[in-house]
């Protein structure tokens, strides 16, 4: 039987990092891929923090083809006729290096494929692991068809539905609760266009998220980011919720409703279509990370859970990238006392464990909770909404004072029993 | 025996895109592969060198320096060498430049028994490159082969004539152009791709094989391209949104208006 040091079952973030840093040591590594080439099957919204990983790979990212660095955040709250919108400029997104880049996985994650094979490692797209290989109780390696590869660790960071973590053992199928369905579209526009809509220089990008009536109660919500030349437009909506709550609605429906909402149609007309892909999103936070590392084993990025929704932070490609990274590592450490048992492999969780993303995702662990609660989708948009129209609007009879204005909505609409207990929950966040 | 399969590095077509207003194909950025029936080729050759002893493959191809990558699936799939030329005066050369390539780079290689080639190739399709290797190597050819026998120093093909097939024997050394039936490639096991990497892999230029640079590339090709459009297709944008029981009748109906479907 042949044999290689390490396999890595997936070429995304977190698999790419793991590998460039293991081949970056001259570790015999391989990564096997099941899309046409590493990226085609790899689907984000579209916005890496680059602070989180910058330690973790000196420089590497530098060079990166990124599509734009952030320099515009926007949060809009919608009712079913209004919108409200939050943004945030600042001169301090602009400072070097960037704070966060919005990314076209085809293009990110092929050119971190070209970055870790300059390492040595080996990378084989197009081809579909089974499942893995057990000998004497512990993982040894993979097995696709009738062949069987043995590695001395094997790296899960094949993705949020990571059957190799659940074939290992490592967790129970998934709650729906702890999943999202994610939709998006990739827009085309001529560069131009993009930065006059955003009030962008060159290389300037922006971010928009949208919470409200478009989920339709459902947890969920909007998410737009600027490439160079295309907007990444999407819905990310949760599977609990909609197995719960709209059986009968299908999310690319609710995104199509979305796309012809005015505060979006304006963006997009004239815009083509090149890209339409759906994803499922692991969202259940700190709670749903499953077992990290067995004998021979250890688990990856989406894999591993590793996202964190903030709400008004999305995040995962960093994560993916930091645990890639300390994976490698701990393999590292294994392979210099030839020690390859769970118990050896287990300084991966301790790396993770100390690294800042771990720390987030235990600080905002209760955001899962909170991000499901429905008034967050349709009472608090409609509330904001109607007294911003209030304010604003001028009519034919007298105007009321604004703080007076300001006082009834609160008192109305605020000060009760379920708006209060959201406020006291809220301070776990 | 020694068997030379010339493969050729294209865009993957499935991966090309169109753009929707001007109808010209995106060719940026899209993903190269071998050529589909240049694995037809292949496939045929390990099958031989599999039914015989004594055989070697080797697979030559011509193009740009992302073929080291690219062959690599050639030495998985069973070739036990491989010559590219990666040369970047080749660029741009029609079916008789890619010929002479080809011709001189066999000729460098020497002794060869049996040349294999796809019916055409998968990007341009003019499928002229074997009989013009074959003139140029004055070998006799046999095109359009979709069954391929070696019996002791011949071998007896099937043409494919589209209204009839044609049954020749030829002695070697002959050259052979496979049509898509002649087999079914196989995808290559990951440990065969993982031993790819250690086969013998030649890297040419134009320098190595005694080409000039005019004779081959842009400048020298006698055809020209003018245009490169698809065909505009309007979309029917035709939703049934009814039940399912009479939206699948409606679609069918549709279908068969249009021609595709005949009830």
């Amino acid at each position: 039987m042949d044999k290689v040091e390490v396999v890595i079952v997936g070429a995304g973030l977190a698999g790419l990092s793991a590998a460039y840093v293991l081949a970056d040591a001259g570790v015999e590594v391989l990564v096997v891929e099941r899309g046409d080439f590493p990226g085609s099957k790899n689907v984000s919204g579209g916005r890496l923090y680059l602070e989180p990983v910058r330690a973790y790979l000196p420089g590497l990212f530098d060079e990166a083809p990124f599509e734009r660095q952030v320099v515009k955040e926007r949060l809009t709250m919608l009712t079913s006729e209004s919108s409200v919108t939050v943004e945030l400029a600042s001169d301090r997104f602009r400072s070097s290096p960037a704070n966060s880049v919005t990314v076209l996985r085809a293009r990110f994650d092929q050119w971190l494929a070209e970055k870790a094979s300059e390492k040595g490692a080996f990378i084989i797209p197009g081809y579909k692991v089974d499942d893995v290989w057990m000998e004497e109780g512990r993982v040894a390696g993979i097995r696709s068809n009738e062949d069987i590869l043995q590695a001395d660790v094997v790296i899960a960071a094949d993705g949020v539905l990571s059957f190799i973590a659940e074939k290992a053992g490592m967790r129970e199928c998934h709650q729906p609760r702890n999943v999202a369905l994610g939709v998006k579209e990739i827009i085309e526009l001529p560069e131009k266009r993009i930065q006059d809509l955003f009030g962008l220089k060159a290389g300037e990008g922006a971010t928009q998220l949208f919470f409200g009536s478009i989920t339709e109660g459902m947890m969920g919500g909007g998410f737009l980011y600027t490439n160079q030349t295309s907007l990444s437009l999407g819905m990310v909506i949760s599977i609990h919720d909609l197995m719960q709550k709209h059986p009968t609605i299908s999310p690319h429906d609710l995104f199509e409703l979305f796309k012809k909402r005015p505060e979006i149609e304006v963006l997009i007309s004239g815009g083509h279509s090149v890209e339409y892909s759906a994803h499922d999103v692991p969202e259940g936070g700190l709670k749903s990370i499953p077992r990290l590392y067995a004998g021979g084993l250890l688990v990856a990025g989406d894999a591993a859970g590793l996202c964190l929704n903030q709400g008004i932070t999305l995040r995962g490609m960093d994560m993916a990238i930091v645990s890639g990274v300390l994976a490698g590592r701990a393999v590292l450490d294994a392979r210099q006392k030839k020690d390859y048992t769970a118990e050896s492999l287990g300084i991966y969780e301790k790396y993770l464990k100390g690294s800042s993303i771990y720390q987030d995702l235990s600080t905002f662990q209760h955001m899962p909770e909170i991000l499901s609660n429905p008034r967050l989708f349709e009472k608090y948009p409609e509330v904001a909404s109607e007294l911003l129209l209030e304010i604003f609007r001028v009519d034919a009879q007298p105007k009321q004072k604004i703080s007076r204005t300001v006082l009834r909505t609160i008192s109305r609409e605020l000060l009760k029993v379920d708006v209060l207990r959201d406020l006291w929950h809220m301070r776990k966040i | 025996m020694h068997i030379v399969v010339c493969m050729k590095q294209v865009l993957d077509l499935e991966k090309i895109r169109i753009k929707p207003d001007t109808h010209e194909p995106v060719l940026e950025g899209v993903p190269v592969c071998l050529g589909d029936f240049e694995k037809n080729a292949l496939e045929q050759a390990v099958r031989i060198k599999e039914s015989l002893d004594d055989v070697t493959v080797t697979v030559v191809s011509v193009g740009s320096p992302k073929l080291n990558k690219t062959i690599m699936e050639a030495l998985a799939i069973g070739a036990d060498e491989a010559v590219i030329l990666v040369d970047p005066h080749v660029n741009g050369s029609d079916a008789m430049g890619s010929a002479i390539v080809l011709a001189n780079v066999i000729q460098k290689i020497g002794d060869c028994d049996l040349i294999l080639l796809g019916e055409g190739s998968t990007d341009e399709y003019s499928g002229q490159v074997p009989s013009r290797l074959a003139e140029i190597l004055d070998l006799p050819q046999v095109t359009y082969a979709r069954e391929l026998e070696v019996l002791d120093h011949r071998i007896r093909a099937v043409r494919d004539l589209e209204d009839m097939l044609e049954s020749v024997e030829v002695e070697l050394p002959a050259l052979v152009s496979v049509t898509q039936e002649i087999n079914q490639p196989r995808l290559p096991p990951l440990t065969a791709i993982l031993k790819a990497g250690k086969k013998p892999l030649h890297v040419w230029s134009l320098e190595d094989i005694n080409a000039s640079a005019e004779e081959v590339g842009t400048d020298a090709a006698v055809c020209e391209e003018l245009s490169n459009l698809a065909p505009a297709k309007p979309r029917k944008e035709m939703i049934f949104d009814e039940d399912i029981d009479s939206s699948v009748n409606q679609a069918l109906e549709a279908l068969e208006q249009e021609g595709v479907l005949d009830l």
